[in-house]
């Protein structure tokens, strides 16, 4: 009896949630998509009449989220390794997960003042693409540890050892086995840091600037789709801004789910075959 | 010690092991072990559990290092290679000394890819060679007639007792002298442990192979020697036959008849 009323309840739970969940994006969708097109996708903003479009918007997500990635990955894939392959010392672990939690835990826009403090205030970059990259690769960096530190921790030690045994070096161990059975897990985490990166907005509102005009620089300011769609709902006072913003949460939401796709895609067909 | 009128094989090393102390921090394991292994024999290694078998078989191929903390005192030869040092070379030990685990635990690879690793990593390129060694690492597992035509599938297609061959063949690929074996049918059924015993007896001559086991009649059956463990202490060492029916210490009368735990 017990059994069957939390059985319902939970069902009423998961249908509400679905719900309440479609029809936001279903409005979202409904509002965004009719004005999506190609001249959207590669026109400039615009305060007028005209509904204008995202295209710098849409390149300086691209730019800032695969540089901040291209520099975290590689860095986040060590620090893990290191951690887990050949951390045995007690103490650095302790000191190393204390950092790694901290660093997950604090709030991206503090990530963003102290990226300010630094790099703009101390080190008198520009308010820019360059600086916008290093904030989120800041905030970036400990997701990519957390998710690397995962997948590595998930291949079985029995495998380390039968390859030890078998006369590896540690190094060759991880490069033939750890990271083969590693990577899937590994691919499917980083999307989702890549994703989540996407989304970010408070990080980069002190440190790349609100700029809409079209350039190819790193040191002026530049905007991306998440800044944008947070403008458009504070100040702007274009007449379309409501449709401006659907419009960009419909794209920013086909990017997330793109990349999702595609990374989920690559993590299967990267799979171990042990399933 | 004594072994009988055993011959020593010539080309399968004997292992001589002198004053051997294990401790991991303060925790003694193994407390003044000092025996030898004829070459090209089967050791059965029994004992209650805790007394330290797995940590003597770790130490034959210096797996023993990877746990923090561990001191290891003493003199352990295999052959004429010195085991125990700072500056041993761990890859070439490993190359004489095989280790098949309580677990199968064939890496999420090919069938093929499973046995060809050790021989890649010593740098076997050519694909007919590595054919060729595959091929024979997996008759010696008597494993061949089974996986032949499969050797692109997942290794964990096969079934718990095939695995655990393939385990066999994967070490046997890179030709070791001395093959560990820690339990290796504790996870198998009896058909697949049968199956198993009848490899190590064929494997007999060739290899000198040392079996940690819990099950006594196992011991009885396939080994040459038995030693018996009790808290870290060797407590008796001697043809498999002796020790089953005429033990010398009561303290390995009382284990075999199961009066000691």
């Amino acid at each position: 009896m017990k059994g069957t009323t939390w059985h319902r309840l939970a069902v009423v739970g998961s249908v509400l949630t679905i719900a309440v969940f479609g029809l936001l994006l279903g409005d979202l969708v409904w509002q965004g998509l009719p004005q999506v097109s190609l001249g959207f996708l590669w026109k400039t903003p615009s305060e007028l009449s005209s509904l204008g479009g995202i295209g710098p918007e849409l390149l300086n997500t691209l730019v800032m989220v695969g540089a901040a990635s291209a520099i975290t990955i590689p860095l986040g894939l060590a620090a893990a390794i290191l951690r887990i392959e050949y951390g045995a010392r007690p103490g650095f672990l302790l000191v190393f997960d204390r950092m790694r939690y901290t660093l997950l835990s604090l709030p991206t826009v503090v990530v963003g003042l102290m990226i300010y403090e630094w790099v703009i205030a101390g080190m008198r970059w520009p308010l820019s693409v360059g600086s916008g990259i290093i904030a989120l690769a800041v905030v970036n960096w400990p997701f990519i540890v957390d998710v690397s530190v995962a997948a590595l921790s998930g291949v079985p030690d029995s495998f380390r050892e039968a390859s030890l045994a078998l006369g590896a070096t540690k190094y060759l161990t991880l490069l033939r086995v750890v990271l083969p059975s590693a990577l899937s897990a590994l691919v499917s985490g980083v999307g989702m840091a890549i994703a989540r990166l996407m989304g970010e907005s408070a990080v980069l509102i002190f440190t790349a600037g609100i700029n809409v005009s079209r350039h190819w620089g790193w040191s002026a300011p530049g905007e991306t789709l998440a800044v944008h769609l947070w403008y458009l709902r504070t100040e702007s006072v274009a007449p379309h801004a409501d449709a401006q913003a659907a419009a960009t949460g419909v794209v920013l939401l086909l990017l997330v789910g793109l990349v999702l796709y595609l990374t989920q895609k690559l993590a299967h067909w990267l799979k171990p075959m042990d399933t | 010690m004594t072994l009988g009128g055993y011959r020593v094989d010539n080309e399968a090393p004997h292992i001589n092991v002198t004053h051997l102390s294990v401790a991991y921090r303060d925790q003694r394991i193994l407390k003044d072990v000092s025996m030898t292994v004829p070459g090209g024999r089967v050791l059965a290694v029994i004992g209650p559990s805790g007394c330290g078998k797995s940590t003597l078989l770790r130490v034959f191929n210096r797996l023993v290092d990877r746990v923090s903390g561990v001191h290891i005192k003493g003199q352990v030869q295999v052959g004429n290679f010195e085991v125990i040092g700072d500056h041993v070379d761990l890859v070439e030990l490993r190359q004489k000394v095989g280790m098949v685990f309580q677990h199968p635990n064939p890496f999420p690879f090919s069938v093929f890819d499973n046995v060809a690793y050790g021989p890649r990593l010593q740098g076997v390129k050519n694909s007919n060679r590595l054919r060729l060694l595959v091929e024979n690492s997996l008759k010696q597992a008597s494993l061949w007639d089974e996986v032949r035509g499969k050797l692109r599938r997942p290794a964990s297609s096969l079934s718990g007792g095939q695995q655990q061959r393939l385990c066999i063949a994967r070490a046997l690929a890179v030709s070791p002298q001395v093959l560990l074996m820690d339990e290796p049918t504790s996870a198998l059924d009896p058909l697949s442990t049968a199956k198993i015993e009848e490899l190590v007896l064929a494997l007999k001559g060739r290899y000198t192979v040392i079996l940690v086991t819990h099950n006594l009649q196992q011991a009885a059956r396939v080994s040459d020697f038995t030693a018996f463990f009790r808290e870290g202490h060797l407590v008796e060492l001697g043809p498999t036959k002796e020790v089953f029916t005429t033990p010398r210490r009561s303290a390995t009368e009382e284990f075999l008849t199961g009066r000691y735990e």
